[in-house]
């Protein structure tokens, strides 16, 4: 297997505060990768520097092979990277469907002025986007609040929007930021079953982030543990729960 | 009664002239959130340049064609100089940058124009409609007939465009969450300067109807003024209120006018509008088909 991702010595800071330090990590091809560790640790940082939000200082993020220091979040979503947030940013005035189709743009190349006419290619192929944005909408059992607000559907369903309009992308890597943060049970159960299933069926390669380790131990292949900025332990859910390291950094040690 | 209908239809085919203004300030705050207040510099800026390049000789057609490549050409600029350093800065930041935009664009045109008061001709007569003024006796000008025609056009295109298309999406996902649209791959300063051209485009028809009808001079800057009234009834982010809001407006200062007009000495058409936004105010601040904010505490 070769690595999709791979993140090298990346160190951030802002200003005084060091949020990441010389973290050095890979994601394999059609795995799923967790990021753990607790409060504060870099994990959404991290995630905000593969994605381009945030620019390192230091350090390299090589995707698909390709190394690059500086990549703004609408370059990263061309080059097939998709992403959900802690919390939901969602355009909350815009139905379930608009949120999905807004997913596809860029698998749409029709120009603007065809657009404003709305004639021929444009129609033909906003209705063709619109079959795989269905296709979505099945997947996640979600047809019922299809032409619904998101604003406001409760904050369960909101999550699964976020993850269909990522999904609408059709990405390589796909960027989870605590998909089940808040969530009860059943939800849980149930977005744990969607994100195999995107894994399973679409292929797509998954980083996520959480904290219910029983989830995180189920779902992912591998596990990277951060802690005050540092990567402290990378392996398979097994050897990462054994490690000494990783304990003392969630149950506190004696100093 | 035929006068009052004659009253009526006069101020609704002028309230449409009103939602066309309040259009150009619609689109910008729904797409970027920003309050442009340069977009009644740019209306007089787009009519002077079509008798400009007029003037020059040019066939009317064309001059309209170069009046809206240079509104794009302003667009552009826009967006880089002022928006793009001012990206991340809080809205009243912005405000204030459309603020000194229309006190440069008021200059440009008038560095490149002059200062004189143009007449420009669409070549529609402003005179009654022969075929109603024989059936009912009423006067209804065919020129506002038309303008009202276009203006219904314009809103129909741009209804489809922002509700149907990956663009018109995309405007809207940008005035809803930045970090989201750009997670999506939306470019921001792409979107941003579709914003602006298309305030630009309705600029441009807004400068032609407004300048052939009061001649294109200085004081179209000051629709912006008239269409705040509007903008109040109808809501900043919405486009059908915008034009309903016009067309109560045009059509209750009209009627104002000829009731009320003559037990206060007339000449409330000028401040009508302001008095009756100023009262829905109390009622309703977020518009009749503006988004309501709820906040959760």
């Amino acid at each position: 297997m070769t690595a999709l991702l791979e993140v090298d010595d990346v160190s951030l800071a802002f200003g005084g505060v060091v949020a990441l330090q010389g973290v050095s990590f890979d994601v394999r091809e059609h795995e799923v990768r967790a990021i753990i560790g607790p409060n504060g640790a870099g994990k959404s940082s991290m995630l905000n520097v593969i994605n381009g939000v945030y620019h390192p200082q230091r350090g390299t993020v090589a995707f698909k092979g390709r190394k690059r220091r500086r990549v703004d979040p609408h370059d990263a979503a061309a080059q097939g990277i998709a992403r959900t947030f802690q919390n939901i940013a969602l355009f909350r005035g815009m139905s379930v469907l608009d949120n999905l189709m807004t997913g596809r743009n860029l698998k749409m190349k029709r120009g603007v002025f065809a657009q404003a006419l709305y004639v021929g290619a444009a129609r033909r192929e906003e209705l063709e986007h619109r079959e795989k944005v269905e296709a979505i909408i099945d997947f996640l059992e979600i047809q019922h609040v299809r032409k619904t607000p998101v604003g406001r559907l409760p904050y369960g369903l909101q999550k699964r929007v976020e993850l269909g309009r990522a999904l609408a992308a059709e990405p390589e890597l796909l960027l989870l930021d605590e998909p089940m943060a808040g969530m009860n049970v059943e939800e849980k159960q149930d977005m744990s079953r969607f994100i195999l299933d995107v894994n399973d069926q679409m292929g797509t390669t998954v980083v996520l982030i959480e904290h219910d380790m029983g989830v995180v131990m189920d779902l992912s292949d591998r596990v990277v543990v951060l802690d005050y900025g540092r990567k402290i332990a990378d392996g398979t859910p097994d050897e990462v729960r054994r490690d000494q390291r990783v304990i003392d950094a969630y149950l506190g040690v004696t100093h | 009664m035929q006068f009052f209908f004659e009253v009526l239809i006069g101020g609704l085919l002028a309230g449409v002239m009103y939602s066309l203004v309040a259009l150009g300030f619609v689109l910008i705050f729904k797409a970027s959130g920003v309050f442009n207040f340069a977009q009644g510099a740019m209306v007089f800026f787009a009519a002077l340049t079509t008798v400009g390049f007029a003037s020059m000789g040019v066939p009317f057609w064309l001059a309209v064609a170069l009046a809206l490549a240079v509104m794009v050409a302003l667009a552009f600029a826009t967006e880089r100089v002022v928006l793009r350093p001012l990206v991340n800065q809080p809205q009243i930041t912005l405000f204030m940058a459309t603020i000194g935009l229309s006190f440069f664009i008021e200059g440009i045109a008038q560095l490149a124009w002059g200062a004189n008061v143009r007449a420009l001709d669409l070549g529609i007569a402003d005179e009654p409609i022969e075929w109603l003024m024989d059936r009912t006796g009423m006067n209804v000008s065919k020129f506002d007939l038309v303008a009202s025609g276009i203006a219904a056009g314009l809103v129909a295109v741009l209804a489809v465009f922002f509700n149907k298309t990956r663009t018109g999406r995309a405007l809207r996902a940008v005035a809803d969450d930045h970090q989201a649209a750009l997670s999506v791959g939306i470019s921001l300063q792409k979107i941003w300067v579709i914003v602006w051209m298309t305030a630009g485009f309705v600029a441009l028809v807004t400068g032609l109807l407004w300048g052939a009808r009061n001649g294109v001079q200085f004081a179209l800057t000051f629709l912006a003024l008239k269409a705040l009234p509007v903008l109040i009834l109808g809501g900043l982010d919405s486009v059908a209120g915008a034009i309903v809001a016009g067309l109560i407006f045009g059509a209750s200062e009209k009627l104002a006018e000829v009731y009320l007009g003559p037990y206060v000495g007339g000449g409330i058409e000028s401040w009508f509008p302001y008095v009756l936004a100023l009262g829905f105010l109390l009622v309703r601040p977020e518009g009749l088909f503006g988004e309501r904010r709820i906040d959760r505490v």
